[in-house]
């Protein structure tokens, strides 16, 4: 880091300060190498902790959410988020394994509403003697003012409330209730509370093309327009400009976080627009630069790659959801190749060449989607997706999703999942713009800690250091990341680091998956064991795999052991097939050891045999957001 | 087509069509009646207009206002042969929409009146567990990773123990771990997120300004340096204002909902047939079971 002149003059003002002549000033920072400080700890511009959250949680705000039965609303779900102990939508007590550092609330967003305004006064209000009255004991406060709203809530009880109160007129809408709760409850620099609603686009009957759309913004701001709803458009194109207009009346900033397009039936990442045009870099230019984020795990199955597109990849196979779109009308052939984000990933690539702009050059998030207002995805902890889904013997063979003989069960459903931030302090703006540069991970749960850096002058030696963002940052840039033109000679490196959750289970292994395009424009992808644990005892076959890590799962009791895998891993890889006139892409992708599913804690704590069809244990993970090489 | 022919929605409105028709013909009444008006008033047009400037932060063109009109014509005959049908009856999702807005009707009640200092004062000292700051801890760690020491583990953090004690630099010993060896100020859910929930309660047992342990986490163990613990406390109300006023508004807004729902349960006498099987229980004034 070069110090800047406006530094300098800063060192030399405060210089003078202290010793009152400049003839004495004391050293001068050139002398330390390359202008670091010697407090290791200062002029850390750099995030230093990963915030937790969820971008995707209903509440009973939500018609579908309410109809399942969820009572709890969207002050609920962020005393939950926070920690705190509450009473589920089925009257269980409930309470997280850990607090989120922040939640966004994103209901879907249809508006209708109720009263308010008395406080202020409102003349239309006050021509009714009974409200005036009240206005003016509310004006007095304390004791008058406790009497009146007892009053009004026995009258309400009664019928008898007037009717000004109830006129449509007067009616403040729910999005601006959503609002003041959720800026009741943002704390900054305890926990972070986002404005944010679900657009839940469903075109041909099922096809989801929902998006989370995350302000950056407070009430006065988000209060300004009325969020975008699918009774007025369906086609993403729309809400993109929607967006735009927002921020353009507003002066504020918005993104948007797709999910699901394993439910798309071929439309997440389709290369033709949404009314079937080519597409073009106007179209590539406006997604790219409002859908930062893709949420590639929640409890509706996994985004990120499908096991037919990489039968190469025996991890693929996690957590599938391929039956249909989310009415489960059936894929036809060929959808799979545009609703997984690894495919996407690639095409971007192809179409960056074409086009000019990467229409899908997202990084990654983890998200619940639950619909109870709870958040709770831990494995030994979940509440399930809807409110009729939460701990009750034998739930696993209920129904989640069921159309004309179509059904998807309930076991089907993962305990999944969570985003990590890279960001300097807990607050909406660095939060938002974290996500807005891609400095995010999603995990299936586990709060894995992770760091990935790329550039070209990594060594061996930078994996010993204990806090690798040091020289991750110094030497190379963060996950969400741009490389360009490589020096000659020289093959991207990575250095990739990732700590276990202290409550879950150990680590097997990262891996690093590479995508690239070659010169005729094919894609390809390729992945790397690059650290693994038990490292003493496990090494790469001739088949080129990496030998499993074992399994340690007590089905009956749903308890594991973590004697295999370490606690930690940290490594700097080099690209070996680096060819550096081609457009890549390179993400992390860190396993847990196998560790007891969800449907395995019921079975053990209700007592009662699940299907063999039901997976026993699980290898929990974490994907980063990539980082891109361009020539 | 086919899709379409399979839609409930459709066979209800066809449904419909032939019970109205067949209705009209035998009651030999005109098809349309006063009652079968629609009319778009100047005023719900300009809040229609209103509406989409609010979204889309533009007037509408004259097309799209027309769209908009179109479109509000369309909703408001379907809603309204929808209740003739008596399609809003035993609709989940609109009784529990209903519920949901007499709910925010109460809470709307409540939000008219702020808590005062005394109240707010009352409730914190009422409610000390809500508030209390946790311990605070500053401490320095030094990491032992069981699956690399094996058999030795307990030997070498027994060694590694008297070095620290007798005064060895911390930096470099032990195992590597990507965590900070110094922690200053960490309150206890910080300790319990980072290094589990055994080693935060043990930590605060430890004795402050010697090296201790092995302290074990949900990595390895660990040897601590306690340097400083700061006890649980209980804050000035200046100092939570906020949450102290949000927790109690909160505990306001679902009474407000609670006696709701008494007053109007007092308007009804609730009987429940159940089923013969079903064990004899009955609903208390306030809903719960008993």
């Amino acid at each position: 880091m070069k110090l800047t002149p406006v530094a300098l003059a800063v060192a030399c003002c405060s210089a003078a300060v202290v010793t009152t002549t400049f003839a004495q000033s004391p050293v001068k920072p050139a002398q330390f190498p390359e202008g670091r400080p010697y407090s290791p700890y200062a002029n850390r511009g750099f995030p230093t902790q990963v915030y937790w959250g969820d971008e995707h949680l209903h509440t009973a705000w939500s018609g579908d959410a309410a109809a399942s039965g969820t009572t709890l609303g969207p002050e609920e779900a962020l005393r939950f988020a926070r920690g705190e102990q509450v009473t589920s939508n089925s009257g269980q007590p409930v309470k997280l394994g850990r607090a989120l550092d922040w939640l966004s609330i994103t209901d879907h967003s249809d508006a209708l509403g109720v009263v308010s305004g008395i406080i202020s006064g409102d003349p239309e209000l006050l021509k009714d003697p009974k409200i005036k009255e009240w206005h003016e004991k509310m004006q007095q406060g304390g004791a008058a003012a406790t009497a009146v709203m007892s009053e009004m809530i026995s009258m309400q009880s009664n019928g008898t409330l007037p009717k000004a109160m109830t006129d449509p007129e007067f009616l403040q809408t729910v999005w601006e209730r959503h609002t003041a709760i959720v800026d009741r409850y943002n704390d900054p620099g305890k926990f972070t509370a986002f404005i944010a609603y679900e657009w839940s686009s469903n075109p041909g009957g099922g096809d989801n093309l929902h998006r989370n759309v995350i302000y950056r913004d407070d009430k006065s701001r988000a209060d300004q327009a009325t969020p975008m709803t699918t009774f007025d458009s369906n086609n993403p194109e729309k809400l993109w400009e929607w967006m735009a207009a927002y921020e353009e009346k507003t002066g504020g900033r918005m993104l948007a976080i797709p999910h699901n397009g394993n439910l798309s039936n071929g439309r997440m990442f389709s290369l033709k627009t949404f009314e079937g045009k080519e597409l073009t870099k106007a179209w590539a230019d406006a997604r790219a630069k409002w859908e930062p984020l893709y949420e590639i795990t929640q409890p509706k199955g996994t985004g990120e790659q499908h096991p037919t597109l990489s039968p190469n990849d025996e991890f693929a196979g996690f957590e599938i959801w391929d039956k249909g779109n989310l009415n489960l009308l059936p894929k036809k052939e060929g959808m799979i190749a545009t609703e997984y984000a690894r495919e996407a990933l690639k095409n971007g690539l192809m179409l960056e060449e074409k086009l000019g702009t990467n229409p899908f050059k997202f990084g990654i998030a983890g998200g619940t989607d639950m619909h109870t207002g709870l958040t709770a995805d831990e494995e030994n902890n979940f509440f399930g997706k809807y409110g009729t889904s939460e701990p009750k013997g034998e739930r696993w063979n209920d129904d989640a999703l069921s159309f004309e003989g179509r059904v998807v069960k309930d076991w089907e459903m993962g305990a999944s999942g969570r985003t990590g931030v890279w960001a300097t302090e807990n607050t909406r703006e660095a939060l938002w713009d974290a996500m807005a540069r891609k400095e995010t991970y999603g995990t299936t749960g586990p709060l894995i800690t992770v760091r990935f850096f790329g550039g070209f002058d990594f060594t061996a030696d930078d994996a010993l250091s204990r806090e690798p963002a040091n020289i991750g940052y110094a030497k190379g840039v963060p996950m969400g990341g741009d490389l360009q033109r490589a020096p000659e000679g020289k093959a991207p490196s990575f250095l990739v680091g990732a700590r276990k959750d202290p409550m879950y289970g150990n680590l097997d292994r990262i891996q690093i998956i590479k995508g690239w395009v070659d010169d005729k424009g094919d894609t390809h992808e390729k992945i790397y064991d690059v650290v693994w644990g038990d490292a003493d005892s496990r090494s790469i076959g001739d088949d080129g795999k990496l030998a499993p890590v074992g399994n340690t799962v007590d089905a009956a009791n749903a308890t594991w052991t973590n004697t295999i895998g370490d606690p930690e891993l940290i490594t700097v890889w080099t690209d070996p097939d680096f060819d550096p006139s081609l457009r890549a892409f390179y993400y992390a992708r860190v396993l847990e050891i196998p560790t007891p599913r969800w449907t395995t804690y019921d079975a053990a704590r209700f007592g009662i045999t699940v299907g063999p069809e039901v997976p026993v244990s699980i290898q929990e993970r974490a994907y980063t957001s990539p980082i891109w090489y361009t020539p | 087509m086919r899709r379409l022919l399979q839609e409930p929605l459709l066979h209800f409105l066809l449904l419909g069509t032939l019970i109205f028709g067949f209705y009209g013909v035998l009651s030999g009444e005109d098809a349309k009646s006063e009652n079968d008006a629609v009319v778009v008033s100047a005023g719900q047009v300009e809040s229609l207009a209103a509406n989409f400037t609010k979204l889309w932060q533009r007037a509408p063109s004259e097309q799209e206002l027309k769209g908009l009109v179109d479109q509000y014509v369309k909703e408001e005959i379907l809603s309204r042969e929808a209740v003739k049908l008596g399609l809003d009856q035993n609709d989940t999702v609109i009784r529990r929409r209903l519920q949901q807005k007499m709910e925010f009707v109460a809470e709307g009640l409540v939000a008219v009146s702020r808590p005062d200092d005394d109240e707010l004062a009352a409730y914190l000292s009422a409610h000390p567990e809500k508030f209390a700051r946790e311990p605070r801890f500053s401490f320095r760690q030094v990491f032992l990773d069981p699956g690399k020491q094996g058999a030795a583990l307990a030997e070498v953090t027994a060694d590694l123990r008297r070095q620290l004690r007798d005064g060895a630099d911390p930096a470099g010993l032990g195992d590597g771990l990507m965590l900070p060896a110094a922690f200053a100020d960490a309150s206890r859910t910080d300790v319990a997120n980072t290094f589990g929930k055994a080693f935060a309660s043990q930590l605060g047992s430890l004795q402050e300004g010697s090296w201790s342990g092995p302290v074990a986490s949900g990595y390895g163990v660990h040897l601590v340096f306690l340097e400083r613990k700061q006890a649980a406390s209980l804050p000035q109300l200046a100092e939570v204002r906020d949450e102290v006023e949000r927790s109690l508004m909160a505990e306001r807004r679902s009474r407000a909902n609670a006696d709701l729902l008494d007053g109007l349960l007092s308007k009804y006498d609730v009987r429940v047939d159940w089923p013969q099987a079903a064990p004899a229980i009955e609903i208390s004034r306030n809903g719960e079971q008993q």
